[in-house]
């Protein structure tokens, strides 16, 4: 028998072409339901997400976002809420706070992909410029876009590893030989 | 010669907002971002070119820029890369001969 989750895992690509079709606000609602339940250190959740369906929005952003090649149809921007960090006496550097970017994205992706869309994430941008399309509170660092569409039938290569890889090539067992 | 506007207002705020940005993302990011960013913006004035420009860079933008090599290739087989990399800036030299020069040398 086949496990959902796993294959889940396994069938997820990031997905960089997507068709003009729009992406129904229903379903960034389901993701953004699904990243209420992401793993945050210490259950802090130190971490805001602003979703993007606007296209005047979603154009600014992709002209300062050197590494968005896709044109998504939506956007949810995962940011760092700095002041809250810091009430409970975080470094704004803390690396907590960048895993849960990590974990928050990790459960986005997979949501988006349990639900039929493409689903890719960004982070090459600039933090202030963004922070001003956004209107971003002061404190808040953007970090991460999940760019979201409908897959295009025809991808882009995928960026190869250098060295094949296994799970075995990036595992070892009790301790380093 | 006569030279035709081919980027509105608007396209060129774009593009000047990605090379901007793209110089402060290459602050922190991988060497190897470098020529895929001025690719990538390369390709964006192409686009916007295309609808304005005359007959003869609309065909160089729709052919020879087009063989730009794929991003993916630059991590597998960085030897390649440079060589399609060459053959595209070959025919950068050739089509920039061919409009300002008239083909004439």
């Amino acid at each position: 028998m086949t496990n959902p989750v796993l294959e889940a895992i396994r069938t997820r690509r990031m997905v960089r072409a997507l068709t003009d079709a729009p992406v129904p606000r229903e379903q960034v609602e389901l993701i953004l339901k699904a990243v209420r339940w992401a793993p945050s250190a210490g259950n802090r959740r130190l971490h805001r997400y602003v979703a993007i369906q606007d296209p005047v929005t979603l154009r600014l952003l992709r002209m300062v976002s050197p590494g968005m090649f896709q044109r998504p149809r939506a956007v949810i921007a995962i940011c760092i809420d700095g002041g809250r960090a810091q009430s409970f006496g975080m470094s704004p550097t803390a690396r907590s706070l960048y895993i849960d970017v990590g974990t928050s994205a990790q459960t986005m992706l997979l949501a988006a992909h349990s639900i039929g869309l493409g689903a890719g994430v960004v982070t090459s941008f600039s933090r202030a410029a963004v922070s001003v399309v956004l209107n971003l509170p002061s404190g808040f660092s953007p970090e991460m876009f999940i760019c979201l569409g409908f897959p295009a039938a025809r991808q882009p290569p995928a960026m190869r590893p250098r060295t094949p890889v296994t799970w075995e090539s990036l595992s070892q067992w009790e301790r380093f030989p | 010669m006569e030279s035709t506007m081919v980027l509105t207002e608007d396209e060129a705020l774009d593009l000047l907002a990605f090379l901007v940005t793209a110089a402060r993302t290459q602050l922190d990011e991988a060497a190897e971002y470098g020529p895929l960013r001025l690719l990538a913006a390369a390709g964006r004035l192409a686009e916007f070119m295309a609808a304005r420009a005359s007959p003869a860079t609309r065909q160089f933008l729709a052919g020879p820029l087009r063989a730009l090599p794929d991003a993916a290739l630059r991590s597998v087989d960085p030897g390649k890369y440079a060589t399609e990399l060459d053959t595209v800036c070959r025919a950068v030299g050739e089509h920039l001969v061919s409009h300002f020069d008239g083909g004439a040398r």
